[in-house]
């Protein structure tokens, strides 16, 4: 059996004119052949990307081209399963089995505290009911689950090396 | 999902603003001329002056902050809420029942010279509720992170402080008492002071100021083998020179205590040089260019701890520190942990304030930042002050010119009225209400009960 040819998307204009590829890039994951790799060009390398596609299996190769010109190829079934070293992975109780796709992603490292707690309560409500948000922090965010629980939705925690990675969905 | 409960200490504001008063009060008393320079150091107004300093204001202070940030650190709920509040209900009637019975002690009025037991009893009885409280989450949480570890060791101190203390207060107001602790009076004073600003506040500080720092200026948090050796030979060098100098006011002449004593000594220069050079890759390590104004004040705290370790070590080789280790205790009380204190208040205070009050209405319409809440340049000049004045006060000191010594805490005095009047705007969203209205002022228990609306 032979490896299909990588998809290839090119998301530089939509990041030029300010547009969000999120949503594009999952609609065109969902559509590779089983084993097709996605070949994404990119302005700028897709770190973000990285987690969420990893957790679906998706392992990643970038090359930098020029300024603003990056090529990242997404091949199935090679993605480094993230174990911390020494440490159990920490995971809360909450099931994610049922959950759509995460509909927004934001990278919250590098931000002083509150601001990732702002940036995910601002995002949730744009969110639609049961639509799900993706979020990477540096820390654990002990003052957003209560507000989380104040307003219906619910969060799956889960620490690894690069941070937390979080799921959030929005209550129905 | 923890409950809204779990992660505010509702207590902590009222506990912080009570800590306050005691700070300024006893700034107010050094500055009337009732206490030490001009008073004899064991006369019962320098005691109540410097009680009013260590459990007013810095045990209180960092009974709030650990009440509110323990749960943060470990994620684990505080054992109870209310206990907080009993905290300090107990401490403070502990504090004015022992302010009594010092008083008592120079005039004599042995029938009150009781309340210094009985003060500190209650004290007792509050600082193991607020135990209870604080190791609780922190058991609850394994493994510990270092700054829960240091936490943990700076509360055994402090029980071994007050105890001490307690044992102290007996010895002075139950004559039957007295014999058998006459050697502890006489030279154990000292390890009681050490155990208490070395042992508690230094060492709580520490593996508090390991957290916060990184967490605003966003550096790593992990401080590996290097944090591990601050914690290890901080805990050994305090508890050695502690317990060895205790034996050694019964053995006098016993030469391993004293080698032992030296050895604690060492062990502490160490520890804490270790810590300023850790703190200063963590400053450099920072991700965040810009240091907003409470860490970048702290340094004066920072340059207050690194200045009294160079004089305690000057001292102690020379042979000259019991004369002038009040110079010294007063360095370390007010710019190495008043200023830490102080200047990490000015993140707390609006931190709080911010989640308290404006966290429910994020995503649902225009929300004051933190820094909103704040006006760094009208405060800055503050702590400007406020370090300049203990810079004169420790110069005062060690010069042993009284007036001197009582400007520079005039000084530090006024800037902490200063900084008390920023912290009370940033509560009250001031600055933040010059540009938008306000969320409304929450209730007394200082806290959201509920559900956001």
């Amino acid at each position: 059996m032979t490896t299909p040819e990588p998809l290839t998307l090119d998301v530089r204009e939509e990041l030029h004119r300010g547009g969000e590829p999120l949503p594009r890039i999952m609609e065109t994951v969902r559509q590779l052949a089983p084993g097709q790799a996605l070949r994404l060009l990119a302005t700028f390398e897709p770190l973000p990307l990285y987690a969420v596609l990893g957790r679906k299996g998706f392992g990643h190769q970038a090359m930098h081209h020029n300024v603003e010109d990056w090529e990242v190829l997404f091949t199935p079934g090679t993605a480094v399963p993230e174990q911390p070293k020494g440490k159990k992975p920490h995971t809360t109780t909450v099931s994610t089995s049922g959950w759509p796709a995460p509909s927004a992603f934001l990278d919250n490292r590098g931000l002083e505290p509150p601001e990732p707690m702002v940036r995910i309560l601002d995002s949730l409500e744009h969110l639609g009911p049961g639509e799900v948000l993706e979020a990477i922090n540096e820390r654990e965010p002990v003052f957003l689950y209560p507000e989380l629980e104040a307003r219906g939705a619910a969060i799956h925690t889960d620490k690894r090396d690069d941070g937390m990675h979080l799921l959030i969905r929005r209550g129905a | 999902m923890p409950a809204v409960s779990d992660r505010l200490s509702r207590w902590t504001p009222l506990i912080f603003a009570c800590a306050l008063v005691n700070f300024l009060l006893a700034q107010t008393l050094i500055v009337a001329g009732m206490t030490w320079p001009e008073m004899a150091l064991t006369a019962g107004s320098t005691l109540v002056t410097v009680h009013l300093i260590t459990l007013g204001w810095l045990t209180l202070l960092m009974f709030g902050a650990l009440f509110q940030f323990v749960p943060v650190i470990t994620t684990k709920p505080l054992l109870n809420q209310w206990l907080s509040l009993a905290v300090l209900i107990l401490v403070e009637f502990g504090l004015a029942g022992m302010i009594v019975g010092f008083l008592a002690l120079n005039h004599g009025a042995s029938g009150l010279v009781y309340c210094l037991p009985f003060g500190g009893t209650l004290v007792l009885a509050g600082v193991l509720l607020a135990m209870g409280n604080i190791v609780t989450p922190l058991l609850h949480s394994r493994p510990l992170a270092l700054p829960g570890r240091f936490v943990l060791a700076g509360l055994a101190f402090l029980l071994a402080t007050i105890l001490l203390g307690l044992t102290f207060a007996l010895a002075l107001s139950v004559p039957a008492f007295t014999p058998l602790v006459a050697p502890l009076l006489a030279g154990g004073v000292g390890y009681h002071v050490l155990a208490g600003l070395g042992g508690w506040f230094t060492l709580t500080a520490i593996g508090v100021s390991y957290k916060l720092l990184p967490m605003f200026m966003l550096a790593p948090e992990e401080r590996g083998w290097w944090g591990e050796c601050v914690l290890q030979l901080g805990i050994s060098g305090f508890g050695l020179s502690v317990s060895a100098g205790l034996l050694s006011v019964w053995w006098p002449q016993a030469v391993l205590l004293n080698a032992v004593q030296y050895l604690g000594w060492l062990a502490i220069v160490v520890a804490v040089m270790a810590y300023l050079i850790d703190v200063l890759r963590l400053y450099r390590t920072r991700k965040r260019a810009r240091i907003e104004l409470h860490n970048r004040a702290t340094f004066g705290a920072f340059l207050s701890l690194a200045a009294a370790l160079v004089i305690a070590v000057i001292l102690v080789v020379s042979h000259r520190l019991a004369a002038y280790a009040p110079a010294l205790v007063l360095l370390v009380l007010f710019g190495w942990l008043s200023g830490l204190g102080l200047t990490q208040l000015y993140k707390i205070v609006p931190f709080l304030t911010w989640i308290m009050r404006y966290s429910h209405q994020l995503g649902r319409g225009a929300v004051p930042r933190v820094q909103d809440l704040v006006d760094e340049a009208r405060t800055s000049p503050w702590f400007v002050i406020y370090f300049l004045g203990v810079a004169l006060a420790t110069l005062g000191a060690f010069i042993n010119v009284a007036y001197v010594c009582r400007t520079g805490v005039t000084v530090s005095a006024g800037a902490t009225l200063g900084l008390a009047f920023e912290y009370w705007r940033a509560w009250r969203g001031y600055y933040a209400g010059r540009a938008r209205p306000v969320a409304p002022i929450p209730p007394p228990c200082l806290s959201r009960g509920g559900p956001a609306p």
